[in-house]
């Protein structure tokens, strides 16, 4: 399915963006077991950002600002170290972001 | 005085950004020759250098490589023979062949930094799936890719950290 339909089940990764990001997580897992602690949500948000990326040109209207916030609040070099409590708040806000998405997207804030 | 490498010490900056324009090849060349004049103990010959540029091998290089923020139009990637170490006599524990990595890098990044090229160091990646990738011969493993290409104009913020010592504060003169 390439185009989106009702229900929002858009085709938004091709298989060569789905290897990509197969290995880049499976390698992050083993180079994460030599690095910094600090290192694992600086790897796991350059993943979101990257499938934010690839998903963008395809994903519906009601998607796409999310995915660009995404990107936005992924910074590639940002570690806890820079700004703890600030980090923390961003990481936060995007994860409030997140689920503000999964709210309207799923109607979760009508009536049951 | 001529303050001409100190000034490119200085001024050298990881590239995390690069554009799709090509490195020539006699760019790339003479990055490559820096590397026989870095300091190695007793010019022991232990390391490799692996060169890649064409596109499909630098993406799966790049899939493989989790530390690698930038997208390289060519790339050295700096190995040690370890089969040679080990018939050198060095013990597993021995620093010495990844000190030389270290010396080979930063003088592969100051090079490419001297001919305008942008370049990064990268060492998270998966030595094993790198290895794979480039067919290294039983015994040679890959520790430190040296990232080339054409630094972007606009370049991720340089990682920041709060607090910790300053320049000064590292550094001993005489006994302590």
């Amino acid at each position: 399915m390439t185009a989106e339909t009702e229900d929002e089940s858009v085709r938004v990764l091709d298989e060569g963006g789905a290897v990509e990001l197969l290995a880049y997580l499976v390698t992050a897992a083993r180079t994460q077991v030599d690095e910094a602690a600090e290192y694992a949500p600086m790897r796991l948000l350059t993943a979101a950002g990257r499938l934010a990326e690839m998903a963008e040109p395809n994903a519906s209207a009601r998607l796409r600002p999310l995915l660009r916030e995404i990107r936005q609040g992924c910074s590639e070099t940002a570690v806890q170290a820079g700004d703890p409590a600030g980090y923390v708040e961003r990481l936060d806000a995007l994860c409030r972001t997140v689920a503000e998405y999964l709210v309207r997207s799923l109607g979760l804030d009508g009536p049951p | 005085m001529n303050d001409t490498v100190l000034h490119a010490i200085r001024t050298r900056r990881v590239a995390r950004a690069l554009t799709d324009a090509p490195v020539g090849h006699d760019q790339l060349r003479a990055v490559l020759d820096s590397a026989r004049y870095a300091p190695h103990a007793g010019n022991r010959r232990l390391h490799r250098y692996v060169v890649a540029t064409q596109p499909s091998l630098l993406r799966a290089v790049r899939m493989v490589s989790p530390g690698m923020l930038q997208r390289p139009t060519a790339a050295i990637v700096v190995c040690v023979d370890w089969e040679q170490v080990h018939n050198y006599g060095f013990s597993p524990a021995n620093p010495g062949p990844y000190i030389d990595v270290g010396t080979a890098a930063a003088t592969l990044l100051l090079a490419a930094h001297s001919i305008g090229l942008g370049a990064g160091p990268v060492t998270s990646f998966s030595r094993t799936a790198l290895a794979t990738i480039l067919k290294l011969p039983a015994g040679v493993r890959p520790e430190l890719i040296v990232c080339l290409g054409h630094a972007a104009t606009e370049q991720p913020p340089a990682m920041r950290r709060q607090g910790g010592p300053g320049w000064d504060d590292l550094i001993q003169w005489e006994r302590g």
